[in-house]
């Protein structure tokens, strides 16, 4: 029996601290002046640096690996699109629907939606778990 | 084009997509052994994506007996009718 039925709703608060990004800097490297130079990202139209799109995957990854009723699960796919930009200390709104279910294989597909403390959508897409 | 054919059709797109490989001509004769990167897990997103695309849902049983394309086929006919 899956331990999720069709429409049902998760949601979690995640905090983009500064311990997120230097952490993520640090594991990855990836120093591009969007993320690291003010003087750059506001010349670019952006009112401080950007946080890396990516840190919301691990946020996804987290979701996933420790937030849903069952530990038992492995990511099959994950697709993501951002629309807005993330700042240090942005309050993010995590929303996962169950999309499908596919008990013939074990799976579960859902959709998900970032928001930021204005509501604003900031990142939208979908993930296929299988339930092991 | 019979039922079959268009399912096939259909199908076969499925495939292309999933297993991001444009020269895949699926027959009702195709079996995993003839397509590579259709693997256990690949295997998975074919079903999700074929599940979802012709909204019918499989048993694991269901899936288990398939030994090539043209069964897969004559499954979804009959869970189409089914449905109906």
């Amino acid at each position: 029996m899956m331990p999720f039925s069709t429409g049902e709703i998760f949601t979690r608060k995640f905090i983009v601290t500064s311990s997120v990004y230097q952490g993520f800097i640090r594991t990855f490297e990836d120093r591009n002046p969007l993320h690291t130079d003010k003087d750059y990202a506001t010349s670019m139209g952006f009112k401080d640096i950007v946080m890396h799109g990516n840190i919301l995957n691990g946020f996804i990854s987290y979701f996933i690996g420790e937030c849903l009723p069952s530990k038992n699960v492995i990511i099959h796919s994950q697709e993501i699109n951002f629309s807005g930009p993330v700042y240090m200390g942005d309050i993010l709104t995590f929303e996962a629907k169950v999309d499908s279910i596919h008990e013939s294989v074990n799976a579960v597909t859902f959709d998900f939606i970032f928001r930021n403390e204005l509501n604003k959508k900031v990142a939208k897409g979908c993930f296929q778990i299988g339930v092991l | 084009m019979t039922d079959a054919e268009i399912i096939l059709k259909e199908i076969n797109e499925i495939f292309i997509d999933v297993l991001d490989n444009d020269a895949i001509v699926l027959t009702t004769e195709t079996t995993s052994d003839d397509i590579e990167d259709w693997d256990s897990l690949t295997h998975i997103q074919l079903v999700v994506a074929i599940e979802k695309h012709f909204k019918l849902k499989f048993t694991a049983q269901e899936i288990r007996s398939w030994s090539n394309v043209g069964e897969m086929i004559e499954a979804i006919i009959n869970k189409s009718k089914t449905a109906i």
